[in-house]
């Protein structure tokens, strides 16, 4: 899972992609990799969960080897005319950046193309071992990994459509580009990710790297009958609930791939000690 | 009739509940002198088989079994088609809704789903059909984007994007051949290879026509919305408590105040001291220390949730109302009806 060079995490709101992100991260710092986490969103999720108060677009270090940053749509799209394009250096970049800002914000593609050019700049630049994403949500992510196809559409010719065939193959490529789906065992995450599996299977825009199931409980280990039988009180209460649990979770798990599993993890409090406590686990399996 | 009408919006972050909470509120609140309509966004599917809703549509149709109620399931290109009809004039509506631009900003921009919710409200409040609506928002940071969703949209209409591309003056649709003649243009439409701006610019000017009569609807909208009791429903976990205080801190630009925050999955406060005591009635020493193990791994969820409420509670003053975690979420009618049975505080608001 960590011998790409990069790695889009993404699953539904809610079932702690950016935790999973922020983990892998960890693990594969502490394997003496040069890893850089960045985040597509600005949200505050993949931060909280590195333990520092913000992201910037220039990455910055949160331990030996760990680099995190955000995606900053007016700066990605400066980066992205300036280094990518050549633009000639004479050129009023930022009216140039204002007119294509414009269009970012109505033509189909080229916000996405920009915002997740980012990461793959930084695949390019060859700094980094490892560049983790901690990508939009499966709803939105669908319209960021069509966005080279959508710009090739769009403008047959020119350096941008250049520019987005050129993500494209990156992206789809197998040896380097990868997609971790995560999800927790309940109707609508499941539902969503099997139906975003297929989706990306037959669109071929990036290959599916892994899906793990988060929040999984461990079955208490006797009988839902003997609990029941117990008195009344809270020590029946609360078994009754972890077994209820337990079996609706393995009726969502039976239907997904037998991916690694991330346990239910009782007693955090903040999304670093989660983080913390995911990488040790992940250890086990990446 | 229409100032009657009893709005609940049921906002919060994604996959805390909110569709099942909304779908069991308006259950409670329907009757036969209580004509009551739940707006659903993206319901889960035996949820949507519990309302007989099968396809999205933003006609309610009634529900089986409850009197008084109805369900819709929301429709957000239908109610965007409904906006360009009604706001803009006919030739242009034309226009715009075969416009690929047009369906791209509509499939994308993150409030355009949202502004569909909000005005698929409106016209339900304006409608004089029902006593009480309850409204189940889109998915969204934190259910901010369905208060933002009107003003944004005016101004994303407005044309912060067609003020660039075309100056302060709102130009005719002459112009349009003469702006692309400033420099940076050409160069914009070098890169791109095509003359992607001007069918832009064009799309826009279209759009704009649409402002006037836009931005007055928006702020009927935002009175329907200040007017409504609304709900924030959350888990304890750390990431939605999280986007509930950053809720708090970004609704005072709005002018709405929640009038009560729900726990959903929400563990009984008492299992936190049970843990500490021995257990004596269990003779089983083996179920004895299982149960024993469970209920401490539990009872320190409970502390936590209770920690991470009144740190909402305290610093934003609002009812705090919790809903008991069930092992399977309530599907069926009569499931749904007694979720929300004993909730202490929840007829106060319907």
């Amino acid at each position: 899972m960590l011998d790409r060079r990069l790695l889009f995490v993404s699953g539904k709101g809610g079932v702690g992609k950016s935790a999973v992100a922020a983990a892998l991260g960890i693990v594969a710092a502490r394997r003496g990799k040069r890893v850089l986490a960045i985040s597509m969103t600005d949200r505050a999720g993949l931060a909280a969960h590195l333990g520092v108060p913000k992201l910037t677009y220039d990455p910055l270090q949160v331990r030996p080897g760990l680099y995190a940053a955000v995606v900053d749509r007016s700066r990605a799209l400066d980066e992205y005319l300036g280094l990518q394009l050549h633009v000639v250096r004479s050129l009023p970049t930022r009216q140039l950046s204002n007119a294509l800002s414009v269009l970012a914000d109505t033509a189909p593609g080229i916000r996405e193309i920009v915002t997740m050019g980012k990461p793959i700049f930084e695949v390019w630049r060859e700094e980094w071992d490892l560049v983790i994403v901690d990508a939009p949500a499966l709803g939105q992510l669908q319209s960021y990994l069509a966005a080279p196809q959508t710009i090739t559409g769009l403008v047959p010719t020119g350096a941008v459509q250049e520019q987005a065939a050129r993500l494209e193959s990156t992206l789809s490529d197998p040896s380097t580009s990868g997609l971790l789906l995560v999800t927790i065992p309940e109707e609508l995450a499941v539902l969503e990710t099997r139906e975003a599996i297929v989706h990306i299977d037959s669109h071929r825009q990036i290959v599916i790297a892994g899906v793990i199931a988060n929040r999984v409980l461990e079955p208490l280990g006797i009988a839902t009958a003997t609990v029941a039988a117990v008195p009344d009180g809270p020590p029946r209460a609360a078994g009754l609930l972890h077994a209820g649990l337990v079996e609706a979770q393995s009726t969502w798990l039976n239907s997904i791939p037998d991916d690694p599993r991330l346990p239910f993890l009782f007693g955090f409090h903040t999304p670093g000690e989660v983080a913390e406590r995911l990488a040790e686990l992940c250890e086990e399996f990446v | 009739m229409s100032a009657d009408t009893q709005t609940i919006i049921v906002t919060g972050a994604g996959g805390v509940g909110k569709t099942t909470i909304s779908a069991a509120m308006a259950m409670r609140m329907a009757g036969p002198d209580r004509r009551t309509v739940v707006m659903t966004v993206d319901p889960a599917r035996r949820l949507a088989d519990a309302l007989d809703l099968h396809e999205l549509s933003n006609e309610p149709s009634p529900v089986p079994g409850v009197d008084g109620l109805w369900a819709s399931t929301l429709d957000a290109s239908a109610s965007w088609e409904g906006v360009v009809h009604r706001y803009s004039d006919p030739e242009v509506a034309d226009r715009l809704l075969t416009n690929h631009y047009f369906r791209a900003i509509a499939d994308r921009f993150p409030a355009a789903q949202a502004f569909a919710a909000t005005e698929t409200m409106s016209t339900m409040i304006e409608s004089g059909r029902w006593d009480a609506i309850v409204v189940d928002t889109p998915p969204s940071a934190g259910g901010l984007d369905f208060f933002l969703a009107p003003s944004q949209t005016v101004d994303l209409i407005g044309g912060k994007l067609l003020h660039w591309l075309t100056g302060a003056q709102l130009p005719g649709r002459r112009f349009l051949y003469r702006f692309t003649g400033r420099p940076i243009l050409k160069i914009a439409d070098t890169i791109l290879g095509g003359a992607l701006l001007e069918d832009v610019a064009e799309f826009l000017l279209d759009l704009r026509t649409m402002y006037d009569r836009l931005a007055a609807r928006a702020a009927t909208i935002q009175r329907h919305q200040r007017r409504a009791t609304t709900v924030v429903v959350t888990t304890a976990d750390p990431a939605p408590v999280a986007e509930v205080l950053r809720f708090f801190e970004e609704l005072t630009d709005v002018s709405v105040e929640p009038s009560g925050v729900l726990l959903n999955r929400a563990l009984p406060v008492g299992w936190a001291d049970a843990a500490r005591r021995p257990i004596r009635n269990i003779p089983d020493a083996d179920v004895r220390a299982t149960l024993k193990e469970n209920l401490t791994r539990w009872g320190g969820e409970a502390r936590r949730q209770a920690s991470a409420m009144e740190g909402i509670a305290g610093r934003y003053g609002v009812p705090l109302l919790t809903v008991p975690w069930v092992a399977e979420p309530p599907t069926a009618v009569e499931n749904l009806t007694q979720l929300l049975d004993g909730v202490a505080g929840l007829d106060d608001l319907l």
